[in-house]
């Protein structure tokens, strides 16, 4: 079928001569095109998330290796994570504000669970501080704890929040960060900030996969 | 059946291009107007146009809030519409699959 004569059986007084195919490619182009603009967390933004967690992670695991006893990061591994934890926070928030500008309704994050993931953290790192306060070993609030903990309760936090949305894809993600805290638990004080690094970043390069997937289809 | 298989009110480019658009929010999600207009690059008055035409047929629906420089419209696709895009969509690849 030529394009004239597609657009003489389908044409209308304001379709602007659409054909068949013309049509089809619109349409998926339009649709693919709306699915990445759309999209809070692009791939792109997984891959350097992936990268600031294993940087992060290996930072930490290399200044801690050699500690006998163990006594957390250094100093020095702390002025390296620290700034990729803000640049993760800052591009991830500054990314998903931008792509979800005059986007409203049921996808949005709701004031209660805003709520419940901020009183998770702050939680976590108050709870940090009365056994560091207390005097636990440094193994276990610096090592197991500050690893391990924050992954598993955010983790599940996320992953309850995300299925009761149905949004398995991320409640998944959620799940895999819990998964990668309670390895890192049973890793050790030291091995944990390898586990937690190469397991984040695995997690969130699969994310990236199924994004990209998703935005293909 | 060619006639009767593609709707005509979504066989429109710039229509086609409103309907694919709204359908990759999640449902029950919104788009303001002018996110909308950025995304398919028509005039404010011609999208207007279209957008009525999809809100007669029920395809569109669109919530006006606040007054003047604060007013706000928010543009979504109804159940109906996505209902007719997948239609569409099947009926267009039926026809692409005859050729």
């Amino acid at each position: 079928m030529t394009g004239t004569r597609e657009i003489a059986q389908f044409g209308g007084a304001d379709d602007g001569g659409l054909g068949l195919r013309e049509a089809a490619t619109l349409l998926e182009q339009t649709g693919r095109q709306a699915r990445r603009e759309l999209e809070p967390y692009p791939p792109w933004l997984f891959v350097v998330r992936a990268a600031i967690v294993l940087a992060v992670g290996g930072a930490a695991w290399l200044s801690v290796r050699g500690q006998h006893p163990y006594q957390g990061p250094t100093v020095s591994a702390i002025l390296v994570i620290a700034p990729l934890l803000v640049v993760n926070l800052v591009a991830t928030l500054a990314v998903a504000r931008r792509r979800t500008t005059g986007v409203s309704g049921r996808s949005r994050l709701r004031p209660v669970e805003i709520t419940v993931m901020v009183v998770i953290w702050v939680g976590v790192y108050v709870v940090l501080g009365v056994l560091a306060g207390a005097g636990v070993s440094p193994a276990i609030v610096y090592g197991w704890y500050l690893v391990g903990v924050p992954l598993i309760v955010a983790g599940i936090a996320w992953a309850a929040i995300m299925a009761a949305r149905a949004n398995w894809r991320e409640c998944g993600t959620a799940v895999a960060v819990a998964v990668v805290g309670a390895a890192a638990v049973f890793a050790g004080p030291v091995g944990a900030w390898a586990v937690a690094g190469v397991g984040l970043c695995i997690t969130l390069l699969g994310s990236a996969a199924a994004i990209a997937c998703r935005q293909r289809a | 059946m060619a006639d009767d298989a593609l709707d005509p009110l979504i066989h429109v480019p710039a229509r086609l291009r409103i309907v694919a658009t709204l359908a990759a929010l999640d449902e029950d999600d919104t788009l303001s107007f002018t996110r909308l207009q950025d995304m398919i690059g028509l005039t404010p008055g011609n999208l207007i146009v279209h957008l009525r035409k999809l809100e007669d047929a029920d395809y569109v629906s669109s919530e006006k809030t606040g007054n003047g420089a604060a007013s706000r419209t928010t543009v979504a696709l109804t159940s109906r519409g996505r209902a007719a895009l997948d239609a569409y969509t099947g009926a267009l690849r039926a026809l692409l699959d005859g050729l």
